[in-house]
């Protein structure tokens, strides 16, 4: 037993030995094995080395892959932009990039940063730039991964960081095509993204847990305030305010500070502005989008009419923006303003790479302009009207009949013209439980925001819908209009109990549709008011045809416009003007061998004609 | 018409600084503009745009939202119509997440047909129809819990009610108006009629309607204007020749 005990008790002080043999024998197996790793391992070194090497190498064969003319092109882009030579950087992003996109990548990506990388010096705000470059040929011609995403908003976070957050504002200076290019592809990939996380039921196991812990990727917060940053440090909002109230320049200067000067920091601004309105009409917040536009005025001399792409998608946004706010004759004038520009500058811009993104919003402005104009119409632009009949003649007339089959045109029209609208929040991916059981319920399932009167779209849930929802059920009370308007056309004065029985409806359903079509003839509208702010304006009647109701009779009057001629006269007049002006002044033709021969072209004169062309035989031969 | 709507008299410095700046996405303000709409509603005033910017803090921040809030605003903007102003409130609720946070259950899902069925009733002028739907037992809920607490819900109703009567009608009986604005008894429309201002005729059955540019209409015939300076070139040609 005492030896058994002694035992014990040597046991003890044995497993304490243990112990710190094995902490020891721990460190001594570390050792070991970095010791080993110095004997035992060289395959394991040579194998990192290796592996290494081979990450090398296929970095090195990626770079011999890069085409020698695409390589000539990067270093010239970079000095370009080390050297500030706007016009180099003009060119190269402009024509030199697309050039050799179309060449060589038209359908895989751009080397990486880090292969390019050599060629640049490791330049960190070139290779920034570059990225959103490569980010931005990703989203358009490939489609983007969660990897792409993810990095592509770490990337927009470092430039815009390095713009707003170094000491003083930067050297850099970029054209203005590209700053607006900068601003959109920002917001377009955050739309992009909003779209593609809130489809929760397309994601795979590893994408679930890369959203799970990334709340900070492309929030909307996020996206918020870089724009609202760039307008506060280039105090654009008190630059155009100076400026229209007639400030020197050295008073603006002053106004804007050391960053407002530069035309980087301005220009950003600028285009933020036109950023927020279309990040706010994206999250349907149309009347917080029209009221950061204040003071941008919308008129040809603007400065953001200087990018296309800018300019266009400014009117875009805002017409679209009066449209959901039923001012209907104000989202009419926007439209036919830009498109009008759109048909004339046509013909400049059919080689530019924004082409097609500008043919598309045209053809959706043309929708939007067929959908107003079929719930207001006005004689304002025959010319838009035409090319509108043109391409949706069907769906007008459809739409101007009114009735139970104008709802799908309306609804056709709207789905293809309207903005991609987004979530502001995303599934709710850090919860494990919302998650499943969101994956698990069926689309019906969740609340949805019925009227009692509309089919099929009530079971989608998705923002558009919502919009597409709300937008018909104004549509729906307007429906009755084009029949009623039809009926008070032929009368001066009319019972309403006539009008019922034409109708076959009940008097006093009548007479409460009456007061609808007299809601619809009016609208707020900005046309008395130019420089005001946006959203302000006064009612006006958008009908021809006038009525009211005097106790159980209607009283119709009609104004008709008269005929208008004196434009076309006057355009012809000036144009027979130019016609004969180019003619007189055209030089007269060299003198002919065979002198006599009248048959010639005889040359114009000052004079009148007779006597004037012995006047230029004379002329001639002398 | 717009410019009360944009910025109404009744709105103090502090709000008007929420709601044009860019501490209307602090969440922290949610709770001065919170109370601001329960101003509005005791003292019978409405301002749309700060109502909306609680809706777009909700957007961004489920949650701090609150569905009785959502609700008021609703039936503020309810009154409002035909003016867009309710259809912008939807335009801003976002598609919830299901969640079980909430204590108790959320209203608004069941709420929400409802107050869009009768923003509808409203949109399309169906006023007798609003209000036998309004005093019907199924929305009992949304009488005895949020309109009783509007101040003045039923009248600013009236008020809508008045907008399109006004504009459509120079003579409107009695009875008709009675159904619209949901007052039955005699006393209770004459009473109304004279805090209008508006007058009864000689029968006592039809009430005129003042004048007013929507209910005075006239033939027009709209004539071109011809001005001088499209003129000058014209005239400025034919002067040299």
């Amino acid at each position: 037993m005492s030896q058994q005990r002694m035992a014990l008790w040597a046991a003890d002080e044995d497993i304490d030995e243990d112990i710190q043999d094995v902490s020891l024998a721990i460190g001594n197996y570390g050792q070991n094995g970095h010791f080993d790793d110095a004997h035992i391992q060289p395959p394991q070194i040579d194998e990192q080395t290796l592996i290494a090497m081979q990450q090398h190498l296929v970095q090195q064969a990626a770079f011999a892959a890069i085409p020698d003319v695409v390589k000539g092109f990067i270093v010239h882009f970079h000095q370009a932009v080390l050297d500030n030579n706007l016009a180099e950087i003009t060119v190269a992003y402009e024509s030199g990039w697309n050039k050799y996109t179309e060449k060589f990548y038209s359908r895989t990506e751009w080397p990486e940063a880090e292969i390019i990388a050599p060629l640049v010096n490791d330049d960190p705000i070139f290779l920034i730039l570059y990225r959103e470059l490569y980010y931005r040929h990703v989203y358009s011609r490939l489609q983007p991964n969660i990897d792409d995403r993810f990095h592509s908003y770490e990337n927009s976070c470092e430039l815009f960081n390095y713009l707003l957050n170094s000491e003083g504002p930067v050297q850099l200076e970029l054209p203005e095509q590209w700053l607006w290019d900068i601003i959109d592809e920002f917001i377009y990939q955050f739309q992009a993204f909003c779209t593609w996380r809130s489809k929760v039921k397309s994601k795979t196991e590893d994408e679930l847990l890369m959203l799970a812990d990334s709340a900070g990727v492309w929030s909307s917060y996020s996206v918020l305030n870089v724009l609202y940053s760039l307008i506060q440090k280039s105090k654009i909002n008190e630059c155009i305010v100076a400026q229209q109230e007639g400030k020197s320049p050295e008073e603006i200067a002053e106004i804007v500070g050391e960053y407002g000067v530069k035309p980087l920091y301005r220009m950003l601004g600028y285009f933020s502005i036109v950023g927020l309105l279309r990040v706010h009409v994206l999250l349907g917040d149309f009347t917080l989008a029209l009221k950061v536009m204040d003071n941008v005025e919308l008129n040809q001399k603007s400065p953001f009419t200087r990018v296309t792409a800018c300019h266009v998608a400014t009117y875009y946004y805002v017409g679209f923006c009066y449209i959901m706010l039923r001012r209907y004759p104000d989202a009419i004038r926007t439209f036919v303003t830009i498109l009008n520009f759109i048909h004339r500058m046509r013909q400049y811009h059919t080689r530019s790479y924004q082409y097609d993104q500008i043919s598309k919003t045209a053809d959706r402005m043309y929708a939007l302009y067929a959908i107003c104009h079929a719930l207001s119409p006005s004689r304002l632009d025959d010319n838009i009207t035409n090319m509108v009949k043109d391409r949706y003649g069907d769906e007008l007339a459809r739409m101007q009949r009114g009735g139970e089959d104008a709802l799908p045109a309306f609804e056709e029209l709207f789905m293809y013209a309207c903005p991609k609208f987004i979530n502001a929040n995303s599934p709710p991916y850090d919860d494990p439980a919302a998650i499943s059981q969101i994956l698990n319920s069926s689309p019906t399932a969740s609340p949805t925001q019925r009227t009692t009167e509309l089919p099929s779209t009530a079971t989608h849930n998705d923002p558009a819908h919502r919009h597409l929802r709300l937008f018909l059920s104004d549509v729906t009370a307007q429906s009755p209009v084009p029949t009623l308007r039809s009926f008070l056309k032929l009368y001066t004065s009319l019972g309403a109990k006539k009008l019922a029985n034409f109708l076959d409806a009940d008097e006093e359903e009548i007479v409460q549709e009456m007061m609808v079509m007299k809601q619809a003839s009016r609208s707020v509208s900005r046309i008395g008011s130019e420089k005001s702010s946006l959203l302000d304006g006064q009612t006006i009647t958008t009908s021809d045809l006038n009525f009211v109701i005097d106790d159980n009779m209607v009283h119709i009057a009609e104004s008709t416009i008269g005929r208008r001629y004196a434009g076309w006269f006057i355009k012809n007049t000036e144009r027979t003007q130019k016609i004969l002006d180019d003619l007189r002044h055209t030089p007269l033709p060299a003198p002919r061998k065979t002198a006599a021969a009248a048959s010639t072209s005889v040359p114009a004169t000052e004079a009148p004609k007779t006597t004037g062309r012995k006047v230029a035989w004379g002329g001639v031969k002398a | 018409m717009t410019s009360t709507w944009f910025s109404p008299a009744t709105r103090t410095e502090l709000i008007e600084s929420l709601v044009s700046g860019v501490d209307r996405y602090n969440p922290s303000n949610v709770g001065i503009l919170e109370d601001y709409l329960y101003h509005q509603i005791r003292s019978q005033e409405y301002d749309c745009l700060a109502n909306l910017a609680i809706l777009k803090l909700y957007q961004f921040n489920p949650d701090l939202y609150n569905p009785d809030v959502v609700i008021n605003i609703l039936i503020k903007a309810l009154a409002a119509a035909p003016a867009p102003d309710f259809n912008l409130c939807i335009s801003l609720l976002d598609e919830r997440p299901p969640n079980a946070n909430m204590e108790e259950p959320d209203p608004l899902p069941s709420l929400l047909p409802i107050l869009q069925g009768l923003h509808h009733l409203l949109y399309r002028c169906r006023f007798p129809a609003f209000w036998r739907a309004y005093r019907s037992d199924d929305l009992e809920a949304l009488r005895d819990n949020y309109t009783i607490e509007c101040a003045g819900f039923e009248d600013s109703i009236r008020e809508v009610v008045i907008r399109a009567v006004k504009s459509t009608f120079t003579r409107i009986s009695t009875d008709r108006l009675g159904l619209y604005l949901d007052l039955n008894t005699p006393e209770e429309l004459n009473a109304y009629i004279e805090k209008l201002g508006w007058t009864l005729d000689s029968s006592g059955t039809v009430v005129n309607v003042p004048s007013n540019p929507d209910n005075q209409i006239e033939a027009t015939v709209v004539q071109e204007n011809i001005k001088l300076p499209q003129l000058t070139k014209v005239i400025s040609q034919a002067a040299k020749a």
